[in-house]
């Protein structure tokens, strides 16, 4: 294949749109020729067309699947790694100097606490945190990790049998919108990272529910608070 | 807490994909859990987009993220690479999917990282930055309808030039060229969404 050649079809080539023996012609050849530069960036532009599809909501089922598909594959988590885990997420620095592993569940959410409060300078007003009790000692901390995400970091939720789930409801104008169901750990710690827009959102509320979840809650909060 | 806690120049999305990458290499799966949640409406978008119906496209979606998962030590950190890669292996997982819907072969019999990898990293800064502000759909909406059409049936149905030419009773030669001049002229559009004209000239 010359370069005339190549540069006929690089459209195409740049939307994957030729024939596999065709393609692998022209890659093989643009490895060795330097006389296409706009090879690459004809590849990104392509590329840059999946963002120009319409966002849309996939069932709440997708997410539990995949969770489910990836425990599958992985090694038995132990509980307290991934509590820490979050840590991680609110920057190196903090996890790795001042965090030792064995730390209690309350004292690493006063720690994350602290590290929100002090985590980037003023060009960071967005990590709000917000808590959330309920009986026997059962508590939540909810922070922002990023722009319209946020993660509840609860414990003391009494584990459910598997006819049960908890599930995590945002409160706007009195009215309840799922946020996704949480799954416990048997020393009833949870963790469940979804999308709120905290601005938006009057109050949050954790209740059990039949498995799968409700479409509005049916029964009183286990949890609750402000935002 | 000492002062120097973080340097906030250090705060950037470079440095907190970073993170990401670390913790899906870790298999934490508190990491695919914010990949999910900030790209899990953009991706099923995409498979919807292309496929058409819901299960498909969620199955699509698990696939590509799985892939993720299982070759979590192969992505790059660049946040807007991530993106980016995770979208792309979306794309060619829908496509596939779609191929088969059509009693067609998968085009990829698996998806070769390495070639995914090589599209993720071609992209730009400033191709980057274009699709942050929303520009592509605008600049893919304003082209004219002979060289949007060929460019997404080419990317939204997986159809090659040959197919594209077939089913739209159009010379080999045109498609090549309206495919060719539809993507520069989207080059054009993203690179004046970014302001690089302006620091280029
Ligand atoms: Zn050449």
């Amino acid at each position: 294949m010359n370069c005339d050649e190549v540069e006929d079809i690089l459209g195409a080539y740049a939307l994957d749109a030729l024939p596999g023996e065709l393609s692998a012609d022209v890659t093989a050849h643009l490895a060795t020729c330097s006389k296409h530069p706009e090879a690459a960036e004809l590849r990104a532009v392509a590329g840059a067309l999946a963002f120009a599809a319409p966002e849309a909501q996939p069932s709440a089922a997708l997410k539990t699947r995949l969770l489910e598909a990836l425990r599958e594959e992985s090694e038995p988590a132990d509980a307290a790694p991934r509590r820490i885990g979050i840590l991680g997420w609110l920057k190196p620095p903090v996890r790795q100097r001042a965090v030792p592993y064995a730390l209690a569940g309350a004292l690493v959410i006063a720690l994350i606490a602290l590290v929100i409060t002090n985590v980037g300078g003023s060009d960071e007003p967005r990590r709000a945190a917000s808590s959330l009790s309920g009986e026997n000692n059962a508590g939540a901390v909810v922070y922002e990790l990023e722009d319209g995400i946020i993660v509840l970091d609860a414990e003391g939720l009494k584990p459910l049998d598997t006819a049960q789930t908890y599930q995590l409801w945002s409160i706007a104008s009195g009215k309840p919108s799922s946020l996704g169901l949480i799954g416990t750990a048997p020393n009833g710690e949870a963790l469940a990272v979804v999308r709120a827009d905290l601005n938006a959102i009057e109050s949050l509320a954790v209740t059990i529910e039949p498995a799968g979840g409700s479409i509005a809650p049916t029964t009183d909060p286990v949890l609750e608070g402000k935002v | 807490m000492s002062p120097d806690l973080i340097d906030p120049s250090e705060r950037n999305t470079h440095r907190e994909d970073g993170d990401l990458a670390d913790g899906l290499r870790r298999r934490d799966p508190l990491a695919m859990e914010i990949l999910y949640e900030r790209l899990g409406r953009q991706a099923f978008g995409l498979a919807y987009r292309i496929l058409g119906d819901g299960p498909s496209a969620e199955d699509a979606v698990q696939e590509a993220l799985l892939t993720v998962w299982r070759q979590a030590d192969r992505i790059d950190a660049a946040r807007g690479r991530l993106n980016s890669f995770v979208l792309t292996l979306v794309h060619h997982k829908a496509i596939d999917a779609l191929r088969v819907k059509r009693g067609q072969q998968a085009r990829q019999i698996s998806v070769d990282f390495a070639e995914v990898e090589k599209v993720g990293a071609d992209f730009s800064e400033r191709v980057l930055q274009s699709i942050a502000s929303g520009e592509v759909r605008a600049a893919l909406t304003r082209l004219p309808e002979e060289q949007r059409r060929p460019i997404e049936m080419a990317y939204y149905e997986g159809l090659t030039h040959l197919e594209i030419a077939a089913a739209l009773d159009l010379p080999l030669g045109t498609v090549k060229s309206r495919l060719r001049l539809g993507l520069e002229k989207l080059r054009v559009a993203l690179r004046a969404g970014s302001g690089d004209e302006l620091r280029r000239s």
